[in-house]
């Protein structure tokens, strides 16, 4: 591991240990999961204590069945796991302290993004005027009240993540879960939506977020949690490693309208390192040294210019080249 | 943007009431049924789903309207030959269209979901499992018991109409008609309800439930081939008890003694309850892992 990277692990859990209360914290006690012979992750120990926490790591690190794991949509192989106190196989509990918004992009067939809210909470067993009420602050809070009648199968990727954002939040959960939650929304909606998660992680909540975008992470997160292989590898506050990021350029993919333009105004300022144009020309690959900059002048040049944007994702290469710099050959020394 | 929290967590939050009897807060469940049920019987009675149930359900009343404007003799004997025609034609009419239709039906309330990917809502929220199951098993019911039903009753009374409107209203009203159309109303309803549970369970179980599905078909229609100790083994045995007006089932079939009305009814229900449980256990164990399917 990188020696001025993040803290290691034993050293920040049991301190937090010490500290945080058992209905205050979500604790993870040796927590194993495989699938068959597949690992998923292996021997967990964490106490996780409120504010935003990031899950970070690349593909198949195992971030996703962790948090499927805190939410009770698998159940460990071994270990147990408490939110707030309460195991993750008493549904009728859990699901009132916490919401999960899944990196899945399904839905069920036919509905309106007010549907699906209002239904669900229906479900979680509010009577029609409060679901109608948390249904409505909910899209509110996530900018789609405009579009809360129309089909969610004719939204756009951004639309679609925002409505399972809102869905995730709309029953006001203690704990709430987000797998990727920023993929796919243009830069006006991720800066709103970080806005919200570090209000509720300001008033005690605890936002637990998983990204394989470091950069991501380091902008919105008090403490970061490194996954890599089914191994937390190293856990702690993320300053540490802010320099070590910004040295590494990170390679986004953005698609959108006006990708020429795009492309000749990023061009223009010195942290753009490459821009490589698709073969359809509605798409770009952007290199930066600095991506706090790159996203301020993506934000600038997709209003001055009126670009629609589909997606921006930054490619797992890059990520992966970081991880390996920050936790040594994938972390095998801290296992 | 607002950042408001609710801080009240619980049940009281969503508008429940203390516990009730078992410890149970049943108010919380009446309208958690409620809300799946307002999502679920839509997604039953409209979309590609619902369009095999139509067809199945309403197919064969289009086949008998036909047979009854065709100007053909249709013998002297009434609405009561009509309605004996029916009960010889019913046990194929359970056996075909109301078997797939529950097998298409009920087997979808998991498995389609797990495979749209969409199941995973439903795990999310403060709800039991076992209650979910009863949701999303009710909803089918409903739907189906709607739909079969009107098919039904629609085909009693097409078999029974080609001797004319007043007839019809002397068989149905002031003969044995209604009682007749009832009774078949009901022992749909009750197939629906016993292969229902039946397909629900299979379709927790297996990635692929049209296999078994069929299985069980084939064991259903040879149903009146088997020796009596056999026959038992089935739900359509059951309803045959049922039936008001009695049904000769061919020179091979192996007569057994009908369960009498008092023992069937309380036993479809009994095993219905049974299997329904067994699939609300399963659904307590049901995990996510929409990759490996």
């Amino acid at each position: 591991m990188n020696e001025h990277a993040i803290a290691t692990r034993p050293g920040v859990a049991a301190t937090t240990q010490q500290i945080a209360r058992a209905d205050e914290t979500v604790v993870f006690d040796n927590v194993s999961k495989f699938y068959g012979e597949v690992l998923g992750v292996n021997r967990i120990n964490l106490t996780l204590t409120s504010g935003i926490i990031g899950l970070v790591g690349p593909n198949g690190s195992g971030k996703t069945t962790l948090m499927n794991l805190m939410t009770g949509l698998l159940r460990p192989t071994e270990g147990t796991i408490r939110v707030l106190g309460i195991g993750t196989d008493e549904p009728t509990r859990l699901f009132r302290l916490i919401g999960y918004c899944t990196q899945w992009d399904s839905f069920p067939r036919g509905v309106t993004g007010y549907e699906l809210i209002y239904g669900l909470l229906r479900v979680h067993g509010y009577p029609h005027a409060r679901s109608d009420e948390l249904a409505w602050e909910a899209l509110e809070r996530v900018k789609l009240v405009d579009a809360a009648h129309r089909k969610v199968a004719g939204y756009s990727k951004g639309m679609r993540q925002r409505v399972r954002l809102a869905q995730a939040l709309a029953h006001k959960p203690r704990v709430l879960v987000l797998d990727e939650p920023l993929n796919g929304l243009d830069p006006m909606a991720r800066a709103e939506i970080i806005g919200v998660f570090q209000g509720w992680a300001a008033e005690g909540y605890h936002v637990i977020i998983s990204s394989h975008i470091l950069h991501e992470v380091d902008m919105i997160a008090d403490q970061v949690i490194l996954l890599s292989g089914g191994y937390v590898v190293a856990e702690g506050e993320i300053g540490g490693v802010r320099t070590d990021i910004e040295e590494h350029p990170i390679q986004v993919l953005i698609r959108c309208d006006k990708a020429p333009i795009l492309a000749s105004k990023l061009f223009e300022h010195d942290h753009v390192v490459e821009v490589t144009m698709h073969d359809d020309r509605d798409g770009l690959l952007v290199r930066t040294k600095d991506a706090n900059r790159f996203y301020l002048a993506l934000n600038e040049l997709v209003l001055a210019h009126d670009i629609e944007m589909e997606t921006i994702t930054v490619a797992d290469a890059d990520v992966r080249a970081v991880y390996q710099y920050l936790i040594g050959t994938e972390g095998e020394a801290t296992r | 943007m607002s950042t408001t929290i609710d801080p009240v967590a619980g049940a009281a939050r969503a508008g429940g009431d203390p516990t009730g009897a078992f410890g149970i807060d049943w108010a919380l469940i009446r309208r958690q049924i409620g809300g799946i049920l307002r999502l679920e019987i839509s997604k039953n009675l409209i979309g590609g789903r619902a369009l095999i149930l139509y067809v199945l359900a309403f197919a064969p009343v289009l086949l008998v309207s036909l047979w009854v404007v065709v100007p053909i003799d249709k013998g002297l004997g009434g609405p009561a030959s009509g309605a004996a025609i029916f009960a010889n034609i019913f046990p194929f009419y359970v056996r075909v269209s109301v078997y797939l239709s529950a097998l298409l039906l009920f087997m979808s309330l998991y498995r389609a979901e797990i495979l749209e990917r969409s199941l995973h809502y439903y795990l999310l929220t403060p709800i039991r499992r076992e209650v979910l199951t009863a949701g999303k098993y009710l909803s089918a019911l409903i739907a189906m018991s709607l739909t079969f039903a009107l098919s039904t009753a629609l085909l009693f009374v097409l078999f029974c109409a080609p001797w004319g409107v007043g007839e019809l209203m002397g068989y149905l009203f002031r003969g044995p008609g209604m009682g007749n159309l009832l009774a078949y109303v009901g022992i749909v309803i009750l197939g629906c309800a016993g292969y229902g549970a039946v397909f629900l369970l299979a379709g927790q179980f297996f990635r692929n439930p049209l296999v078994p599905g069929l299985v069980l078909w084939v064991w259903e229609l040879i149903n009146f081939l088997l020796p009596p100790l056999l026959k038992k083994i089935s739900v359509v045995h059951y309803l045959r008890s049922l039936y008001p007006i009695p049904v000769v089932e061919g020179p091979f079939a192996i007569i057994a003694d009908p369960t009498p009305a008092w023992l069937s009814i309380p036993g479809l229900l009994v095993f219905t309850s049974l299997v329904l449980i067994a699939a609300g256990w399963r659904a307590r164990r049901i995990e996510i892992t929409y990759g490996g399917e």
